[in-house]
């Protein structure tokens, strides 16, 4: 496990040292965060509007900033340039456990995405949302962003070790967006249309937000917790053990 | 043995190399583009995986233990491996972590590596801004953080402008002289010359020839017979077949 500390330690003082890489992770989904509310805001008035439980549209609308901003990680892209750069071999000559090599960077991307939501979570604070499940409800709202943080970008880790192609690495990325618009993104998703409500009923991606929006507007309700942390951790325990499995196999 | 499956089907990128190398000496492993050098030293160092035959570094077998191996070797592969983000120091202090040293240990042995290779001055400074020639030095310090038994340098002086090459040279000497064993691939002849002590030479994955460089000389002056004296290059061109003529018209290869 120290190995992986270390490599980890290695991943956090390359984002510190490429802000230029990490400032678009927080800057573009505030951008959304205030576009989506500012198109919606009127139709969604918060006295009458049962589903925002007396809050504004921004409120419902930060579960989606958040898993934006946790599926913006860098450390596939740094994976590759690794990989082309020969360092990722440096790294698998060495007496290194292979799971601390693919942990390291997930540790890293943990740690930032940790900072990234506590820093979208307080200026939602400043801006007036109210976090209705209280101290607790903050630090699991971190906690799940910053795993799902850690998920997301495992995944693209993967296909980094499959390609070993920044291009295709990239591309997958892009991924996440038809995944969040399959969600209950502007609306519960007792509101949408049958179709949509079957997407997104079966797109893992719809508990997590579920699990997010609920600590917002509503307590603690722990049934809906508890599914959104039980889809990053199976989402999780997969991405791991594909991981491994991968660079395992890596020639 | 490395078998490759293509959908051309399965390509044998090396075969029958059998070879001896031994403790303490430099050992030169010549050959053209794509002879099987650096698939060689990618199977030796752990990195790819050996699909028939077996292999032994330093007493260890490499596909069985492969950790045991990593224990005893350091590599310098073609591209100096180093991540352009960190300093110099952070690098070494990184690796040397890897390889189960204390952070104390690990600083204490940053600052070895750092005074060996010369690059003290360029220590806290981000590898990025470094020169072609202090990246092989910082490199090859990264490939001596654990004191490796057996030394991997995959043409470790390739790009790199005549002086900072025969710093490279004084390095491995160095090296060498501490007792390390180095295993040294190489397209520039004379570099193998001044170097090292046996050599190989590969060519389509086979080996052509193997020696002292004085005695592959000197069967081909015996073989030439009209007095001439052959160099390295000779050798080479006899060795994988091709002549002067060929070399400039089919394959750009060596010149000494």
């Amino acid at each position: 496990m120290s190995s992986a500390l270390a490599l980890g330690h290695r991943a956090l003082r390359e984002a510190i040292r490429t802000p230029d890489a990490v400032i678009p992770t927080l800057f573009i989904p505030l951008f959304f965060l205030a576009v989506n509310t500012g198109q919606a805001a009127r139709i969604f008035p918060s006295g009458s509007t049962g589903f925002l439980h007396g809050q504004g549209y921004g409120a419902f609308q930060l579960p989606s900033t958040l898993l934006l901003a946790g599926s913006f990680g860098t450390a596939a892209l740094f994976l590759v340039e690794e990989i082309e750069g020969g360092y990722f071999d440096k790294l698998r000559a060495a007496p290194v456990p292979r799971y601390a090599i693919v942990l390291g960077r997930l540790i890293a991307e943990g740690v930032k995405g940790v900072l990234i939501a506590s820093l979208i979570l307080a200026l939602a604070l400043v801006f007036g949302i109210h976090i209705a499940s209280g101290v607790l409800g903050f630090v699991l709202l971190v906690a799940l962003t910053a795993l799902w943080a850690v998920v997301f970008v495992g995944l693209l880790q993967l296909v980094a070790l499959k390609t070993r192609s920044a291009a295709a690495t990239n591309s997958a990325s892009l991924v996440f967006f038809p995944l969040l618009f399959l969600t209950p993104g502007f609306v519960p998703r007792s509101m949408l249309t049958r179709p949509m409500e079957i997407a997104a009923s079966v797109n893992p991606v719809t508990y997590v937000m579920e699990a997010l929006r609920s600590l917002i507007l509503r307590d603690l309700v722990w049934a809906t917790i508890a599914k959104g942390f039980a889809v990053v951790l199976v989402l999780g325990a997969v991405m791991l053990v594909l991981n491994v499995r991968s660079i395992n196999r890596y020639d | 043995m490395k078998h490759y499956v293509s959908r051309a089907g399965t390509v044998e990128a090396v075969r029958g190399v059998d070879l001896e190398v031994r403790s303490g000496e430099i050992f030169g492993f010549l050959g053209p583009n794509g002879a099987g050098k650096s698939t060689c030293v990618r199977m030796l160092t752990t990195l790819l995986s050996i699909t028939a035959g077996s292999a032994r570094v330093a007493g260890v077998d490499v596909t069985r233990d492969a950790d045991a191996a990593r224990h005893r070797i350091g590599v310098a592969l073609q591209e100096a491996g180093l991540d352009p983000r960190q300093t110099g120091r952070e690098l070494l202090v990184l690796q040397a972590r890897l390889f189960g040293l204390s952070t104390a240990e690990a600083e204490q042995r940053a600052r070895e590596l750092l005074a060996l290779v010369e690059l003290e001055g360029a220590a806290d400074r981000v590898i990025k801004g470094y020169s072609g020639g202090m990246k092989r030095r910082l490199d090859l310090a990264s490939a001596l953080v654990h004191e490796p038994e057996v030394l991997f340098l995959d043409e470790p002086t390739t790009g790199l402008d005549p002086a900072s090459r025969l710093t490279v040279w004084d390095e491995v000497r160095r090296i060498n002289a501490r007792g390390t064993t180095v295993f040294l691939t190489t397209q520039y002849l004379e570099e193998a010359d001044a170097l090292c002590e046996r050599l190989a030479i590969i060519d389509d994955g086979l080996i052509v020839r193997e020696g002292t460089p004085a005695a592959l000389k000197a069967d081909l002056r015996t073989r030439w017979g009209d007095g001439r004296e052959p160099t390295l290059d000779d050798v080479f061109l006899d060795a994988t077949g091709r002549t002067r003529d060929r070399v400039a018209g089919e394959v750009q290869e060596v010149s000494a």
